[in-house]
């Protein structure tokens, strides 16, 4: 009795919380707020689908799929109406809430007014954030809504409108590797963004980026960043100069530490330089290549380091060290797989090389530090692995001379052997 | 002969003949003969079969020192034999090249008797144990293929096991049997090396003596034609005459196994993972190629049976005509021995096309 009163109390007190308001949860609604399955049949809407799942817009085919759908959200908690009346005119008529098309604005507000609220959302969708509203205004999008720019992205411009689907699912819009695309979509769109004092290339240079290949070629949607890992989602903005290692640091967490611990650190802040963007870039970030190490024209350090500075001499290091490191790769790797091919075993050589190539990928994290001390302990620590590689390599070669001096000794003795045995048979006595 | 202490060899000698009737062995060595004919260099691959058993075990018991059979040590063990232990990739290179050679020479002696006619009354005996041989030496195969635990060994050895499966009734107990579960695993590791140096070698001892006691009692097959023409027979001593032309194959057999050895030593490649999917170019060892071949070009149904059972069905019926050919066989038409005959080619060619197909696909 006490459970009926209590499960009463709380349905009334959801009914008055909000007028805008979905409807409650369904009987059949499983742990996660969704019913077990939902068909054309019994989508929720009431009469409105009447009309709307047959007109050509395609809202009734986008409605079966959307996730509202699914929680029996129905049409009139965002466009009002009376759902219940069979004419169109009295569901639409005065006095029904009926509020039609949403404006920029009142989608905001419209989806806002659900997805903000924590009694409201920890019914349905208890490990939801609910900070999506209030991140939004601080985005660059909610800023200029505010103002009254109403081409700005909304809620409905990234997850669409009635086919709204789970973040993780891979045909929603904001799937990770759908993201670049679907922010592409307006912020590369030449014509839509010339009112905007904004590039449109960062698409097109974030699908060359090594971010952009490891998320869209290898759909690595797990550990590759899209446009909102470091952007924000609903609060995108570009970031400070001051955000910026914080937000590379998120991943590459060594190399900031390293950066933000040199003497670079100090020196960037002082002359406004965006720590890892002013050598890596921004959107097309891509592997350091040789050409970006030295003291050359066009070289990453001269941008800053004259010829002859510290600086500069540090540069012409480093590539003095990795291109020596990576010429000893290339002679071991030849040794060893002359040595393989000719059937000896070279494991242990490859154990010394995949060591080695370990410690130049440290030694590539180390260059952080821009510490000339602490690179040559790591390159000390590379050379012997080198070293060891190269020696398992020649050993292999003079293990197989050996191998084939015995062979040959071998069979000088089995030859003298079968010669004695072939005279002995001449010795015997004739066959009858 | 002087039995005094100053002459110890003979002194050994007389104490042995004191207690042992050695005398009624060497005169009956004296007195062995080997027919000597056209086909008398067949008569060879007998004994290089038996040498090269006899290399086998010697490097199996070398290998044996230092081999740990089980799915967590077997690939490291092998490993370290062949780049650690002195002389081990000789002796793993020496044991892999012997064992290929020895069933290559089993074969060719195999088709030797049977195209000499050798099977036939006394000898029925003689045929069936080396048959017997012959799938033992197969088994040896195929259980010491799997013991290094690399990639490859794993997943030939899945679809070995796969065929055995399909035989109906038995073929699924004793694919689980051989595989100690379901699938191959770390499980089949241990029992495939029990095979491989307990099992396997204990019935080859009982066989090898069952092999050469007949030999021995009923003397090497003599050419057909000396019945008509006695005249014509001709033999030489067993000892020193034969004994010292087959010393001569074996140390040239020996050399031939040390080059192969050297210049093509037995690899290891990566080790298995049962987790992981099948590599591309799966291929059994070159003496099960043409049974892998030919059930590879089965339709999926004859009538009832599946494919692959009609298949084994097929080579299981091939064997036992092969068994039973000194019955088929017995001398008395010639029309019957012709046709066995041309069906020994044929089988032959088959088997040498369907190999080839299996290397080359």
């Amino acid at each position: 009795m006490t459970k009926l009163f209590a499960r009463a109390l709380i349905l009334v007190c959801v009914a008055l919380s909000a007028d805008a308001r979905a409807d409650d949860l369904p009987a059949d609604a499983g742990a996660d707020g969704l019913p077990g399955h939902a068909s054309a049949h019994d989508l929720p809407g009431g009469q409105c689908l009447e009309c709307h799942l047959t007109t050509e817009d395609g809202v009734g085919e986008l409605w079966q799929e959307d996730v509202h759908a699914r929680a029996a959200i129905g049409c009139d908690a965002c466009h009002g109406g009376d759902a219940t009346q069979d004419d169109s005119n009295l569901a639409k008529r005065s006095g029904s809430g009926y509020r039609g098309q949403l404006s920029a604005r009142e989608i905001v507000s419209s989806c806002g007014g659900c997805h903000s609220d924590v009694e409201y959302m920890k019914e349905r969708k208890p490990l939801f954030p609910v900070d999506q509203l209030e991140k939004y205004w601080t985005s660059e999008h909610g800023k200029l809504l505010v103002k009254g720019e109403t081409r700005v992205a909304q809620c409905v411009s990234c997850h669409g409108a009635h086919g709204v689907r789970e973040v993780n699912d891979a045909k929603s819009p904001v799937y990770a590797s759908n993201v670049p695309a679907t922010c592409g979509g307006c912020h590369g769109d030449a014509e839509y963004m010339s009112d905007f004092d904004i590039k449109i290339n960062q698409y097109d240079e974030y699908v060359q980026s090594v971010h952009g290949k490891a998320l869209l070629e290898k759909n690595d949607v797990r550990g590759a960043p899209a446009c909102n890992d470091c952007h924000g989602n609903h609060g995108a903005a570009p970031p400070s100069i001051d955000a910026i290692s914080n937000i590379c640091g998120t991943c590459h967490s060594y190399n900031a530490e390293l950066f933000l611990g040199s003497p670079l650190a100090p020196a960037f802040k002082e002359k406004s330089l965006a720590d890892c963007v002013a050598c890596h870039g921004k959107h097309l970030i891509r592997h350091v290549a040789e050409e970006w190490e030295g003291e050359k024209p066009g070289a990453t350090c001269r941008k800053c380091h004259e010829d002859g500075e510290e600086g500069s001499e540090l540069a012409l290091y480093f590539t003095d060290t990795f291109g020596s490191v990576r010429q000893s790769f290339e002679e071991i790797e030849q040794l060893l797989s002359e040595a393989e091919v000719k059937g000896m075993d070279v494991t242990e050589g490859e154990d010394y090389v995949e060591a080695a190539r370990q410690g130049l990928m440290q030694a590539r994290t180390l260059m952080h530090s821009f510490s000339k001390p602490v690179m040559e302990e790591k390159i000390t620590e590379i050379s012997a692995n080198q070293a060891a590689a190269l020696e398992e390599g020649y050993a292999a070669l003079r293990a197989l001379d050996d191998r084939r001096r015995g062979l040959a000794i071998s069979t000088l003795l089995l030859l003298l052997l079968t010669l004695g045995v072939a005279l002995k048979i001449r010795t015997l006595p004739p066959l009858d | 002969m002087s039995t005094s202490p100053e002459n110890p060899d003979r002194a050994l000698l007389a104490w042995v003949k004191d207690r042992y009737p050695i005398g009624k062995f060497v005169e009956w060595a004296k007195h062995k003969t080997v027919p000597v004919g056209r086909g008398a260099f067949w008569y060879y691959f007998g004994g290089i079969s038996l040498f090269l058993f006899l290399i086998q075990v010697g490097t199996g018991i070398l290998l044996m020192f230092y081999y740990k059979g089980s799915a967590d040590t077997a690939f490291e063990s092998v490993r370290f034999i062949s780049a650690k232990v002195p002389f081990g990739w000789l002796v793993r290179s020496v044991h892999a090249w012997s064992a290929n050679l020895m069933i290559l020479s089993v074969f060719i002696h195999m088709f030797s008797v049977f195209f000499m006619r050798a099977y036939r009354k006394p000898r029925e005996l003689t045929w069936i144990s080396g048959l017997v041989l012959l799938a033992l030496l197969l088994g040896f195969g195929f259980s010491g293929y799997l013991l290094p635990w690399n990639e490859l060994a794993f997943f030939a050895t899945k679809v070995g096991t796969d065929i055995v499966g399909v035989i109906p009734l038995i073929g699924e107990p004793i694919m689980y049997v051989l595989r100690g579960g379901e699938d191959v695993s770390g499980s089949t590791l241990p029992r495939f090396f029990a095979l491989h140096v307990a099992f396997f070698p204990a019935l080859l001892t009982v066989f090898i003596a069952a092999h050469l006691f007949f030999i021995q009692m009923q003397g090497i097959h003599e050419p057909e034609a000396w019945e008509a023409h006695p005249e014509q027979r001709k033999t030489m001593p067993f000892f020193p005459h034969f004994f010292m032309r087959e010393l001569l194959l074996w140390l040239i057999t020996l050399n031939i196994v040390a080059v192969l050895a050297v210049f093509f030593p037995a690899e290891l490649g990566i080790e298995a993972d049962p987790f992981s999917s099948a590599p591309a170019g799966i291929k059994p060892e070159w003496y099960f190629l043409s049974t892998f071949e030919f059930l590879k070009y089965m339709p999926a149904h004859v009538g009832p049976l599946e494919g692959e059972e009609f298949g084994l069905l097929l080579i299981s019926l091939g064997f036992l005509a092969w068994c039973l050919v000194p019955w088929i066989d017995r001398g008395r038409s010639r029309r019957i021995t012709s046709i066995v005959m041309l069906t020994g080619v044929a089988i032959l060619v088959f088997l040498t096309i369907l190999t080839y197909r299996g290397f080359a696909a």
